[in-house]
């Protein structure tokens, strides 16, 4: 990926955690970024249409339940919290995808998005992952994040 | 007046937000049906009294797009209006749901703001 793409990228990355959790991202070098616990939650969406491609965003377990507070506006002790925790970061990938599509491309061509999915992985995984071309690393709030995009040509 | 609005979204984080930003908004709601596909959502609309419907593109089952197309064959979308919220932002696409009879598209994340520009927009207000 070139700079600028890499930079848009952050960018739409950064604006949805601000916009629909009200936490704050920043890109790292994937040499920075440390792993945090051994249980994470991965999820994916694919795309077809225009182009075709996959995006995954990877964050540790203890996560998922801050943004699902953050985006229903509740306190972290709310009992919607843990039930949603997984469909929240289902939503924060759709967004994100959805963005990145029309960004990264066209706001003419038209993407079919697949129905996000989410499943747990464990430190060796996560390592996998990060070494992957097309993954970027990323610190929200103090947590670790990994974002993978794939396109293909 | 009280609006009954229909929420077809399979995400209940999404129909949660958007429960609570029509509250934000300022938006007079009266009762809020929540479905989590199209086809429930059709069937909803075509048992109760509905005012106005949010539903996103994207759901297993049935998605948007074809409750449209279901509602408009069953002669309901005349009646009631659609409010797209969407992760897209196709120009294209959009242009293709206003044509099949959508009456407004607010893409996600959406403030309280635009979903209260939005509404008023389509009810009339």
């Amino acid at each position: 990926m070139d700079a600028e793409r890499i930079e848009l990228i952050e960018n739409v990355f950064c604006d949805v955690f601000e916009n629909l959790a009200f936490m704050f991202g920043e890109p790292i070098s994937k040499d920075g970024l440390e792993v945090n616990g051994n249980e994470h939650t991965q999820a994916h969406i694919s795309f077809d249409g225009a182009r075709t491609g996959e995006i995954m965003l990877i964050v540790s377990d203890d996560m998922c339940p801050e943004i699902a507070a953050n985006v229903l506006g509740v306190d972290p002790d709310d009992e919607q919290v843990n039930e949603l925790a997984g469909d929240a970061l289902r939503e924060m990938i759709n967004i994100i995808c959805g963005r990145l599509l029309t960004d990264l491309e066209s706001k003419n061509l038209v993407f079919d998005l697949s129905v996000p999915e989410i499943k747990n992985i464990n430190s060796q995984e996560w390592s996998v992952w990060l070494k992957k071309e097309g993954s970027l690393g990323f610190i929200v709030d103090e947590y670790p994040v990994i974002l993978y995009l794939h396109m293909e040509d | 007046m009280a609006y009954n609005i229909l929420v077809v979204d399979d995400s209940a984080v999404v129909r949660a937000v958007i429960k609570k930003t029509l509250t934000l908004a300022g938006i007079d709601v009266g009762q809020i049906f929540n479905a989590e596909n199209g086809q429930i959502g059709l069937d909803i609309a075509a048992s109760e009294w509905i005012d106005l419907i949010f539903a996103d593109i994207n759901m297993p089952i049935m998605g948007g797009i074809e409750m449209v197309e279901r509602l408009s064959e069953e002669g309901l979308l005349s009646t009631i209006p659609i409010i797209i919220v969407s992760t897209e932002g196709s120009v294209t696409r959009i242009a293709e749901l206003k044509k099949k009879g959508v009456a407004a598209y607010v893409r996600k994340p959406f403030t309280p703001e635009s979903i209260r520009e939005v509404v008023a927009q389509v009810m009339g207000d």
